[in-house]
């Protein structure tokens, strides 16, 4: 995924913000304890927002402990613990997500970066293999999508809903899987939630997509890039595109995710979702708006 | 049931008044109105549901009180009503082939507005939104159309639905105040009884 998926640090209480500090580190041993110490460096915000919705819905609350952190051992680090599979999916989805990140960035690069990327390949392609052993349906998801991706962008018909739907369909069933791979709190009807899940990560994962593009969009259109908001023409008016396109997608998330009954960690999601969304959006959008028109 | 004071979130003890806030509250997040166009719109259904009856549980236990109306769905003459039963049941190959099947000089307004319906139902909401502009512009006065596409011009104006971001700077036109009349509407039908 794209980094995109963060909090918003001002808006969060700081047991919040200590709470998901605690998820990111979590994340981050989990990695190194499934795969390698190297795998720690692909962390990612947006993987701890994976293994955060997860723990929120877990029919057991985390436990929290401090120890030293592996990379600086002068800081002292809080875990959080669970007995469920949240932490090594959302370990899982990391590699399996930069493996084929990384096979993108080999296709579409210049030679020279390509010999950078061809050489830690191996340790990305091990990290899959060792993933694929534990949860074989990641890796074929992911797998699916970059194919998808692919013919997507290769299609002469391709619309905008088209190239975003391979990330989007990624999304809803990596999120779709949490009910079949977790045990939710009792109170909840594991089909219900897997639909509820389903559609938030299809809208969720859209805007990430769409995200991305937007962000890419001026680079894109100068070097003659694919970019799903170029394949319809809007001249000087691309924001006025870009915002409700934006806005629609974040809107059917959240609308989809209040449907969940209530999480532990509601507070956290929703700031991820009312607050720093829309600020990475807002300050996106803004790049294209302050342009002179011409 | 559950415990319809459990379902309201309120306590056993709260005030008539607090009831009545906490009932508003629910009403209009999970206003079937705002999930129109959502793939969710039944469980959203099952929650209005749920939450007016829990409300009309306490209004009857409290006040012995009448029962309330529910929301009238819309039930026009459709031309077709395959479609419409398919996209319902969520089988969404099933109603795009129907739909496609349908020779050029029948694709009336609601074919369109179908057919928008089928796209925002797998989420591809950029083309549903230009199927639902069609419709409109092709039968401006048909309410089922303007309340969809209204609804989603709003979700595309604002990223909080049920929590506008204050000074979003959008115009209130003419159908912004039928869908407000509307919904007020809908939410007085459900409290009358109490």
């Amino acid at each position: 995924m794209f980094g995109y998926v963060k909090v918003d640090r001002a808006n969060l209480l700081g047991k919040e913000y200590d709470t998901y500090q605690s998820i990111y580190c979590a994340l981050c041993k989990q990695m190194g304890k499934d795969y390698s110490v190297f795998s720690r460096f692909i962390l990612s915000y947006d993987c701890t927002f994976y293994a955060m919705l997860i723990l929120s819905l877990a029919e057991n609350d985390p436990t929290f402990c401090s120890g030293r952190c592996r990379f600086n051992p002068l800081k002292k680090c809080v875990y959080a613990q669970t007995e469920s599979k949240a932490l090594s999916l959302a370990a899982a989805l990391s590699v399996s997500s930069a493996y084929y990140k990384l096979i993108d960035n080999l296709a579409d690069s210049p030679w020279y970066k390509r010999i950078g990327y061809r050489m830690i390949q191996p340790f990305f392609a091990s990290w899959r293999r060792k993933c694929e052993k534990k949860y074989p349906q990641i890796v074929e998801i992911l797998k699916t999508m970059s194919e998808e991706q692919l013919s997507a962008e290769a299609d002469p018909d391709c619309c905008l809903d088209m190239a975003a739907d391979p990330t989007a369909k990624m999304l809803s069933q990596v999120c779709g899987l949490i009910p079949d791979e977790v045990k939710l709190r009792t109170n909840q009807e594991p089909q219900k939630v897997k639909r509820i899940l389903s559609a938030f990560g299809y809208y969720f994962g859209r805007w990430i997509y769409l995200i991305d593009a937007a962000d890419d969009y001026e680079d894109d259109v100068k070097h003659g890039s694919f970019n799903p908001f170029a394949l319809s023409d809007h001249g000087d008016h691309i924001a006025e595109y870009l915002t409700p396109t934006l806005n629609h997608c974040l809107s059917e998330s959240l609308l989809s995710y209040k449907l969940l009954d209530e999480g532990i960690f509601d507070s956290i999601i929703m700031n991820v979702l009312t607050s720093s969304c829309v600020n990475i959006q807002k300050e996106i959008i803004q790049k294209y708006e302050n342009e002179p028109s011409s | 049931m559950n415990n319809p004071y459990e379902v309201l979130g309120v306590s056993q003890n709260a005030t008539d008044e607090e009831i009545k806030r906490a009932y508003r509250e629910l009403a209009k997040k999970y206003h079937p109105d705002n999930y129109a166009d959502n793939p969710l719109s039944d469980l959203a259904e099952e929650k209005m549901k749920e939450i007016n009856a829990a409300y009309d549980a306490i209004c009857e236990e409290r006040r012995n009180g009448g029962k309330s109306d529910s929301f009238n769905s819309n039930t026009s003459a459709s031309s077709f009503p395959d479609v419409r039963k398919y996209i319902m049941e969520g089988r969404l190959d099933d109603a795009t082939e129907l739909l496609n099947g349908v020779s050029a000089e029948r694709r009336n307004a609601e074919w369109y507005f179908l057919m928008g319906m089928v796209y925002s139902r797998r989420g591809w909401s950029d083309q549903a939104y230009n199927y639902f502009q069609r419709a409109h512009s092709m039968d401006p006065g048909n309410p089922e159309y303007n309340a969809v596409l209204n609804n989603m011009n709003n979700r595309r104006a604002n990223n909080n639905p049920g929590y506008n971001t204050a000074g979003n700077g959008q115009d209130c036109n003419c159908c912004d105040i039928c869908a407000a009349v509307y919904c007020t509407n809908c939410l007085c039908n459900c409290m009358r009884g109490c």
